[in-house]
C-alpha cells in the first residue's frame, strides 16, 4: 500500500491542477451497483415522500466502506443538485423500471426516448432562452406546474445537501455541485437523435441559432445550483455531439463553442468542470485544449482512446477513466487489476490521471472487480519522470 | 452512377423525393428506382467507411431512403418479386429498450437490399427463434445496451441452440457496451460497436 500523505480533497485537487500527488486518485462512479449489492432491486423513482433516501444513502456508506474507501463522491447519492436538466432528459422520457412490464427485475432503471419537443420549438428557444421554453415545456411533458416541478427538484436539492454533508463529515469530497447536460445533448435527447440529426441537416442556421440561445441559461442554471449546493464542481454531460455522431465540421459549427462558452464562464468562477464524455471523442480530443488550463477533467467511458488522449492533453488537462463496463461484469480481478496498472502506468504519468469507471458501474459488475480497480491506485506507484525528480 | 443515386449518396432530400418522382412518371420502374437508391446507400456506406461520413450522415440517408421506399412502396408492390434477398432477424434482447442503433442497423440493412425483420426492443429469446424458424433467415442480429443485455444474448444463442438451428444461423451482437469479451460470453459469432460495421459483417456472413 502506498503511504497517503494527502487528504482526499487534497489529491483530488491537487490531480485536476496537474500537480504532483502522493497517488493516483480512484473515483469509480457508483449508483445502481450499490444498491444491487445490499439487494435493492433498481434507484427509485421521483422524489416521492415513498422514497427511503435514509436507507439508499446508508446502502451507499456500506458499500463505501465494504469497498475499502475510495477518493470522492462521483455524486453524493442518488438524487442530482437541480439543474437545467429537469426537463430535458429523463422527465420527458418514459421510465422503465425493472420488475415492471415484463423487464426482468435484475436490470437497470432505463428510460424510453421520445420526442417531447418539436420543430417549431427552436423558435421558442431562440426567442425566448432555454429558462423561458422551459416555463411553456414543462407543464406539456410533465403534466405539472413550474411551482410543482420547482417544488420537487427543491426536494431533491435538500436531500443531495443532507447527503453531501454525509460524506464530507467522513472526508470524502462530492465531486457534483451540478449537473449540465450540453446543449446538443439536451436537444438530441428532446428531439430523439435521428430527428436531431435530419434538424441539423434541414434546417443548420435555426439549430445553431437555438443551441447559441440556450447558453446563457445553462450558465446562469449552472451557477445558481453552485450557490445553492457549495460544491464547485460542475458536471458536463457531454456524448452526443462526440465524434462517434457528427463529423468535426459539425463539431466545430455547432456544438464546441457552446461548451467553450460555458466551461470558460464556470472556470473564470474557480468551478471545475468534469466533461463527461460517453461515446468516442478521439477525434474531439484536440479541441480541449483550448479550453482553460488545469480547471476541468476529461473523463471517457472506455470507448475513446485514453491513451491517444494522454499524449493530447498531457500538461494541459486532467484525465479520468476508463475501465470498461464489460471488463468490470464479466472480467476477472486480475484482467481489471492488469489494466488499471496500463492506466496508471500510462496514463498516470507525471499526473493528471484520476481512476475510474468508464461511466458508471455497472447494475453487475463482479464486487471483486470493482475492489480490484479501488486497490490498484491505492497500491500501483505512477511512474514519475525524471526531470520531474 | 445515376443522378438518383448521386443525389442520396450527397443526402440531397429535396433532390431525391424530385427525381423519384419524375422516374415514377416516365418509363423507369419502382425496382430500378429501388436499385439507384441502394447504389445511393452504397456510396454513403463507402464514404463512412472512408471517414468522410459520420453516423448523423447514415441516419439522414437512412432517413432519406425510408421515405423514399414509402414513396415507391405501391409501385413496388406491382412489380415483379425482386428475387431472393437475404433475410435478417433482428431486435433489442430481453430487457433491454434501447432501439436507436437498432433501427440504424435496420434501416442501412434494408438499404443493402436485405429483408429485414425487426422485432422492435425486449425480445424474448423465443421470439428470436420463432422468427428464425418462420422466415428460415441465416443471420441473427442482436443489440442491447446494458450489460444485463449480455445474458438476454446468451440466453437466446442457447435458445437457437437449443432449436437446433446454430449451424444454420450466424449470429452477431451490437450495442456501445459490447467487445470481444462479450462475443466470448454469449457465443456470438461476432460483434460490433459500429453499425456499418455491423452490416459488413451480416454482408460477409451472407456471402458465405
Amino acid at each position: 500500500m502506498i503511504v497517503e500523505t494527502m487528504t482526499r480533497e487534497e489529491r483530488l485537487r491537487a490531480t485536476v491542477k496537474l500537480e504532483r500527488v502522493d497517488r493516483v486518485p480512484v473515483v469509480p462512479l457508483i449508483g445502481q451497483f450499490a444498491l444491487r449489492q445490499h439487494r435493492m432491486s433498481s434507484l427509485p423513482s421521483g422524489a416521492g415522500t415513498s422514497v427511503d433516501w435514509r436507507r439508499i444513502l446508508d446502502v451507499f456508506h456500506a458499500n463505501y466502506d465494504e469497498l475499502g474507501g475510495y477518493d470522492a463522491r462521483y455524486v453524493a447519492g442518488v438524487a442530482w443538485p437541480r439543474s437545467s436538466w429537469r426537463v430535458n432528459g429523463p422527465r420527458g422520457g418514459k421510465r422503465v423500471t425493472p420488475g415492471e412490464g415484463g423487464i426482468p427485475k435484475d436490470f437497470s432503471v432505463q428510460w424510453e426516448e421520445r420526442e417531447i419537443m418539436t420543430t417549431e420549438d427552436y423558435d421558442t428557444i431562440i426567442d425566448k432562452g432555454w429558462n423561458g421554453f422551459l416555463e411553456q415545456q414543462i407543464p406539456r411533458v410533465t403534466s405539472q406546474s413550474i411551482e410543482q416541478e420547482d417544488a420537487a427538484q427543491k426536494a431533491l436539492l435538500k436531500t443531495y445537501l443532507q447527503d453531501v454533508r454525509e460524506w464530507n463529515q467522513r472526508g470524502v469530497p462530492v465531486m457534483c455541485g451540478a449537473l449540465v447536460i450540453s446543449c446538443e445533448m439536451t436537444l438530441s435527447l428532446a428531439r430523439t437523435l435521428p430527428r436531431f440529426s435530419m434538424d441539423i441537416h434541414r434546417f443548420p442556421d435555426k439549430v445553431q441559432a437555438a443551441l447559441e440561445a440556450m447558453v446563457p441559461d445553462f450558465i446562469s442554471n449552472a451557477i445558481a445550483d453552485i450557490q445553492e449546493s457549495g460544491i464547485p464542481w460542475v458536471n458536463i454531460s457531454l456524448e452526443r455531439g462526440s465524434g462517434s455522431y457528427f463529423n468535426l465540421k459539425t463539431y466545430e459549427r455547432f456544438f464546441f463553442p457552446q461548451l467553450k462558452r460555458i466551461v470558460e464562464a464556470l472556470t473564470a468562477r474557480g468551478l471545475i468542470c468534469v466533461l463527461h464524455m460517453d461515446t468516442n471523442w478521439t477525434l474531439n480530443l484536440p479541441y480541449l485544449k483550448h479550453l482553460p488550463r488545469a480547471m476541468c477533467i476529461c473523463e471517457l467511458d472506455g470507448t475513446s482512446d485514453i491513451f491517444k488522449a494522454k499524449e493530447i492533453l498531457h500538461g494541459h488537462m486532467c484525465i479520468m477513466g476508463d475501465v470498461p463496463a464489460s471488463l468490470l461484469s464479466l472480467g476477472t480481478p486480475d484482467e481489471v487489476c492488469e489494466y488499471c496498472e496500463k492506466l496508471v502506468d500510462v496514463v498516470g504519468k507525471d499526473g493528471g490521471f484520476i481512476l475510474s469507471s468508464g461511466c458508471e458501474v455497472p447494475i453487475d459488475a463482479k464486487f471483486e472487480n470493482v475492489r480490484a480497480m479501488i486497490d490498484t491506485a491505492k497500491n500501483h506507484t505512477a511512474p514519475v519522470s525524471k526531470k520531474d525528480g | 452512377m445515376s443522378e438518383l443515386a448521386e443525389a442520396l449518396a450527397n443526402l440531397e432530400e429535396d433532390k431525391v423525393k424530385e427525381l423519384i418522382k419524375k422516374e415514377l412518371e416516365g418509363s423507369n420502374g419502382a425496382l430500378s428506382i429501388l436499385d439507384e437508391l441502394r447504389k445511393g446507400m452504397d456510396i454513403v456506406g463507402t464514404r463512412y467507411k472512408k471517414g468522410e461520413y459520420f453516423l448523423s450522415e447514415l441516419i439522414v440517408s437512412g432517413e432519406i431512403f425510408k421515405e423514399s421506399m414509402q414513396t415507391i412502396e405501391p409501385a413496388l408492390k406491382q412489380s415483379a418479386p425482386p428475387g431472393k434477398m437475404p433475410k435478417v432477424v433482428i431486435g433489442t434482447v430481453k430487457g433491454d429498450i434501447h432501439n436507436i442503433g437498432k433501427d440504424i442497423v435496420a434501416t442501412l440493412l434494408k438499404g443493402a437490399g436485405f429483408e429485414v425483420y425487426d422485432l422492435g426492443i425486449d425480445v424474448p429469446p423465443q421470439a428470436f427463434v420463432d422468427k428464425l424458424v418462420e422466415t428460415k433467415a441465416g443471420v441473427l442480429g442482436m443489440s442491447g445496451l446494458l450489460t444485463p443485455s449480455f445474458d438476454s444474448m446468451k440466453a437466446t444463442v442457447e435458445a437457437v441452440k437449443e432449436a437446433g438451428l446454430r449451424d444454420k444461423v450466424k449470429i452477431i451482437i451490437g450495442g456501445g457496451v459490447v467487445t470481444k469479451l462479450v462475443q466470448t460470453h454469449t457465443g456470438a459469432d461476432a460483434f460490433t460497436d459500429d453499425a456499418l460495421e455491423g452490416v459488413e459483417a451480416i454482408k460477409r456472413f451472407t456471402k458465405g
